[in-house]
């Protein structure tokens, strides 16, 4: 499962609140979509979990559903403290993981 | 001629407009969408695509290959489709980094690879922000590229005997057909060449210009030129030059 | 409202344990749930009301039913004493109405949050906020999807 984060804006103070989003690509298949060659119906298979953590914490947690979009955007926001890791890690309901980091640094 | 395809048009128009309802989206509703731009499902494709040319030495070899420095790269690339000595023709991006393969020594992804989409969709992404700046005058062959494209988008063929210039010429542009209005190619207008690879939200993936192209020619019923195609290649060149001067911004994000 | 497996399984810290819901909710039979039920999932039965502390923002008109763009806004201070402790969205005509679930804490700094759905069809699209005094809002907003196009 690839995944990116991308932090904006691109330079901020400790107090900010900044905006982080996670990309991912992943088919978010619902189960009801017909694979147009066998004609068959194309398993559920979507991003379930996202847990969104700045310097070991949890800010963030969300529950996705099969409902979002296929490579789907989630955006959440987070008010700056320090120079850190934010941490997101995802999980779909075929077990399939991923990890992603991005190191903040506040300026000023 | 212009009275020919006008009326053709409205045929075509007008049996568009009993089938469906008009919706026409707000400035509002437009705005939303620009914004998505900002996160672009395509920009983890863009990232593939610099890992790959990564693995083939990046932009350095990329241009000692093109004889270039690196910093006169953004601006040549901005220049595709080019023709290029060492090729002997005509070429776009992606055959461009075939030849470039080739001399590394590598097997040469295919045209229709995604290994081929993803970087040659990351190579034209270094030309963001450059004004195109393709020279139709440059050589007899960039002339004889365009007058073949020119031709190709002018042609009327298929069942219904349309051609490109039916529903993209300046008499139409922001009609409503089937839900969306008509682009303006130009520079002036839309300009469409500087916005493609892009992602298409519909089928949730990045496609070409000529892979564009294609879609478009199944939908008005026209039989489907090859990838790669000297014709498509010349299609290429027409419609890159109609959007000259118009700043690059790809991957673009689209229905 | 669900709370999936992998998050009980790792390491949170007690601040933040604090802060995030400690109500769990039985699962439901199937993963799909229509309307009402999802909206009595979040709410508990509770009355979501309309507030202008709230904004939902997503187009009218939506180009293509594969990806719409949804935006949740709530006017909260994110204090730990007052704040959104939770944002849905939900889709109220889809086989699934659930689209999104974000819990959110003070370490937010802003009750927001923003996402792309699939919409089978024309509806009305709704946001709900849970606050931390027990409060639910809501905001809704129909959204025309358009059949056709050039391919």
């Amino acid at each position: 499962m690839k995944a990116m984060i991308k932090v904006k804006p691109d330079k901020f103070k400790n107090g900010d609140v900044i905006k982080v989003s996670l990309m991912a690509m992943h088919p978010m298949e619902t189960g009801s979509r017909k694979d147009k060659k066998t004609g068959e119906l194309v398993p559920m298979n979507y991003i379930k979990d996202v847990k969104f953590e700045y310097k070991g914490a949890v800010f963030t947690q969300m529950s996705v559903w099969e409902t979002v979009s296929t490579n789907p955007v989630l955006t959440t926001y987070l008010k700056v403290d320090g120079e850190g890791d934010i941490k997101i890690t995802l999980a779909d309901d075929t077990g399939k993981t991923a990890e992603v980091s991005k190191q903040i640094k506040p300026k000023g | 001629m212009k009275r020919v395809y006008g009326v053709v048009l409205s045929l075509v128009l007008a049996s568009s407009l009993m089938a469906s309802e008009q919706f026409a989206m707000s400035d509002a509703d437009r705005a939303l969408y620009e914004e998505l731009l900002e996160n672009n499902p395509a920009d983890m494709i863009i990232a593939n695509g610099e890992e790959l040319l990564g693995s083939l030495g990046g932009e350095g070899e990329l241009a000692k290959f093109l004889a270039l420095s690196e910093d006169d790269l953004p601006k040549y690339i901005a220049g595709f489709p080019r023709y290029m000595k060492n090729i002997g023709s005509v070429v776009s991006i992606d055959q461009m980094l075939q030849a470039f393969m080739s001399t590394k020594g590598e097997k040469p992804y295919k045209l229709t690879s995604r290994e081929m989409l993803d970087m040659s969709s990351y190579v034209k992404s270094l030309a963001n922000g450059e004004e195109i700046n393709i020279d139709i005058e440059a050589n007899e062959h960039m002339k004889k590229a365009f007058a073949l494209g020119k031709e190709v988008f002018e042609t009327r063929r298929g069942k219904r005997g349309l051609s490109c210039l039916n529903c993209h010429n300046p008499d139409v542009v922001n009609t409503i057909l089937r839900t969306q209005p008509l682009p303006d190619i130009s520079a002036k207008g839309n300009a469409s060449a500087a916005t493609w690879p892009a992602y298409r939200m519909t089928m949730s993936n990045m496609f070409t210009l000529q892979e564009r192209f294609q879609g478009c020619m199944n939908n008005a019923l026209l039989a489907v030129i090859p990838l790669g195609s000297k014709e498509m290649t010349a299609l290429e060149v027409y419609f890159t030059h109609e959007a000259k001067g118009a700043t690059m911004a790809v991957p673009g994000l689209k229905r | 409202m669900l709370r999936r497996d992998f998050i009980k399984g790792v390491g949170v810290s007690a601040a933040s344990l604090a802060l995030l819901p400690s109500v769990s909710f039985a699962a439901p039979a199937s993963n799909a749930l229509t309307y009402d039920a999802a909206l009595k999932a979040i709410t508990g039965g509770k009355e979501a009301v309309a507030s202008k502390k709230m904004k939902l923002k997503a187009p009218e008109i939506a180009e293509n039913g594969a990806v719409v763009p949804v935006t949740i806004e709530v006017d909260s201070p994110m204090s730990s004493s007052d704040y959104v402790k939770s944002l849905h969205i939900l889709a109220s005509k889809n086989a699934n109405s659930r689209c999104l679930d974000a819990f959110l804490t003070p370490a937010n700094g802003k009750a927001m949050l923003s996402t792309r759905i699939k919409l089978g069809e024309t509806q009305d699209v709704v946001a709900i906020a849970e606050l931390s005094n027990g409060e639910f809002l809501m905001a809704t907003q129909n959204i025309k999807v358009t059949i056709g196009g050039c391919g």
